[in-house]
């Protein structure tokens, strides 16, 4: 399960998903104001359902693309440690041979 | 939206608002994902729209109890009609005469009490709702649904008895209550009947409204 989410997260398009993350909550909110200013019953009982399961999808997305950008960038930043360390690592083989260069 | 419970109506759409113009500026702009922006869309997608979702929730829930709402399914018309003139003798118009009922005099007396009266009589109505739309209601003539619609269940005295509480002693006074006081607390006799206080809603029921006027 962990190594599934972590795996989904590395994956996650966050851009791209906080922008539908955006669009669903626009949708969420409009259907809530139409519950009030058209309050029919097909309206009103929209207003108090499907708006919210469209909120908290987009509150989901926003979510997983917040934990996807933190994982993201921590694997970008253990990835430029590792390149520095292998970097430091050669320059210091090169740099015993290049002391003696003139 | 409804001048009478305006609070959440104004508070869904002032909150509605301010989540939308963070959400398009974040879709127009594309800014960088920052800590600033993520607390922004913190509150458009999280705060915000929860805050909008509670205020536009009792707004309905408010909503769901009023006449004109119950009136707005047109087989429901002819009951608002008849609550409406003030000509009317019915049961349902004296009451929604009554400051106490006022616009919410359907909901008032169709609704369960007790603890979970609330609850499951929205369920309840989520149940008229699905039967308007989707069991044909919608389409049907008000003089077949006149003839068709009935309560679901029979009207509990019970719901009567919560003003007429039959402990005053001009309730006590009536012979036919004193006669039939077990009947009415088992719901075998209805108050709401032909022989007693009329029907609630006479025009749907055999006998013209006329004649039951006249009783």
């Amino acid at each position: 399960m962990k190594a599934r989410l972590s795996k989904l997260l590395a994956w996650w398009p966050t851009e791209k998903m906080l922008r539908v993350a955006a669009v669903t909550g626009i949708v969420a909110l409009g259907l809530m104001v139409l519950g009030v200013l058209d309050p029919r019953p097909l309206q009103v009982v929209i207003s108090m359902s499907v708006s919210q399961v469209f909120g908290v999808a987009a509150f989901f997305l926003f979510l997983l693309s917040v934990a996807a950008d933190i994982v993201q960038a921590r694997a970008k930043l253990q990835l430029q440690l590792e390149a520095a360390r292998a970097a430091a690592a050669n320059g210091g083989k090169d740099g015993g041979g290049a002391t003696g260069a003139p | 939206m409804h001048e009478s419970y305006s609070l959440p109506a104004v508070l869904t759409l002032a909150l509605a608002g301010l989540a939308a113009t963070i959400l398009f500026h974040y879709l127009i702009f594309r800014p960088k994902l920052n800590a600033q922006v993520r607390m922004r869309l913190l509150f458009g997608l999280g705060v915000l729209p929860a805050a909008c979702a509670a205020a536009s929730t009792a707004y309905g829930m408010h909503r769901t109890t009023e006449r004109s709402f119950c009136g707005s399914c047109h087989v429901m018309t002819v009951h608002q009609e008849d609550a409406e003139n003030p000509e009317s003798n019915s049961l349902a118009a004296r009451h929604a005469r009554n400051p106490m009922f006022g616009g919410t005099n359907c909901y008032v007396c169709h609704a369960d009490y007790g603890m979970l009266g609330y609850p499951m009589t929205k369920i309840g109505g989520m149940k008229h709702v699905y039967m308007y739309y989707l069991g044909g209601y919608s389409k049907m003539p008000i003089a077949e649904a006149l003839k068709d619609i009935r309560v679901a269940k029979p009207y509990p005295n019970s719901n009567c008895m919560q003003c007429h509480s039959g402990g005053l002693a001009s309730f006590k006074a009536v012979r036919e209550h004193r006669a039939l006081q077990e009947d009415l607390l088992s719901n075998r006799v209805a108050c709401a009947s032909a022989g007693c206080h009329g029907y609630s809603h006479p025009f749907n029921k055999d006998q013209p409204a006329e004649e039951h006027a006249q009783r």
